[in-house]
């Protein structure tokens, strides 16, 4: 995939990892309120936003959980990644399946109350589906490219 | 249509999981790739083909559940608000209040906010409908729903083929 491709991929990342800490950034320009509520219905369509398992510094949270905040920046540390270095290999898949076995655990245990839930293994877990996801992602629009040129 | 069966079902699976209440509370960003992922497999089983899938092909069934998934989600959500005269807008409306109050902002734009807010909540508990609250709705489903169907589809896709490919080199 051409560099610029990756470019766009990643502020596409970019700006969705930023609407989900727009209550921090309001603290860098107040006119950032305006858009919370909108976005604020944008994400739960994609999270259950429930508020103890949202993570909050200085009284402003964001706006997915822990583990979806994990996912995405998952998503945007690969897109940064490839930017600087493009993959060659191919990933095999039991590879995501490796990165989704934390989480299935997680949920499954918190779900079955084994453990307490935990913001920084939501978080972490996210982070790893959401690192390894990226390069799937990337081989499919990749792909995609070459199917469409040809 | 007929050809974009499967991304009905699942799109219209995707989108009732988004809307009814307690359901929605285990709603995650995984529910519309799922969907999309496994309209592929549905497809598949229909047509009897488990060839390799053309990633265009994984990519137009994405959007077609996402799309039906934005279209039965917006339609359910709008419904269910106009009978009820309630939903999660005024629901949170307290906490909204908290957290603008909570933020360091001047006393003029928490005001501005909190009167378009307020605004929206007085239509939907009067009418139950709320231009604003509408536009939103179908504007951020159509978005939202279609890109992350779209991604569904392109790594459902990778994984289908990525497993045939293992299949044929086991042989």
């Amino acid at each position: 995939m051409k560099r610029g491709y990756s470019l766009i991929l990643f502020f596409l990342l970019l700006f969705w990892c930023l609407g989900i800490f727009v209550e921090w950034l309001t603290k860098i320009d107040e006119h950032f309120v305006f858009v919370l509520p909108y976005l604020q219905i944008t994400y739960s369509l994609v999270c259950h936003q429930e508020k103890n398992k949202l993570l909050f510094f200085d009284g402003a949270g964001t706006l997915t959980c822990a583990r979806c905040t994990g996912i995405y920046l998952g998503l945007l540390f690969s897109s940064l990644l490839v930017l600087v270095k493009l993959p060659k290999n191919k990933f095999h898949i039991n590879i995501l399946l490796f990165a989704a076995l934390p989480i299935i655990v997680d949920v499954l245990f918190t779900t079955l109350n084994i453990y307490i839930y935990s913001k920084l293994l939501a978080f972490s877990t996210g982070l790893l589906l959401g690192s390894i996801g990226f390069f799937y992602l990337y081989a499919g629009l990749n792909n995609l490219i070459l199917e469409l040129k040809r | 249509m007929k050809k974009y069966l499967a991304a009905l079902i699942c799109g219209f699976g995707a989108g009732v999981l988004q809307i009814v209440p307690f359901v929605k509370s285990f709603s995650c960003c995984m529910i519309l790739p799922l969907a999309a992922f496994i309209s592929l497999l549905l497809d598949q089983r229909a047509t009897r083909n488990f060839g390799k899938i053309p990633m265009k092909k994984a990519l137009l069934f994405g959007l077609f559940t996402g799309l039906f998934a934005a279209l039965f989600g917006s339609v359910f959500e709008l419904l269910i608000t106009f009978i009820t005269k309630n939903n999660d807008v005024i629901a949170s409306f307290t906490d909204l209040q908290r957290i603008v109050q909570n933020l360091p902002l001047s006393e003029e734009i928490k005001k501005e906010v909190m009167n378009i807010f307020q605004s929206v909540r007085e239509d939907i508990l009067k009418n139950g409908f709320s231009i604003l609250y509408t536009f939103s709705v179908i504007l951020n489903n159509l978005i939202v729903n279609s890109i992350f169907g779209s991604v569904g589809g392109l790594v459902g896709a990778q994984i289908i083929n990525s497993r045939l490919s293992n299949q044929s080199n086991g042989k």
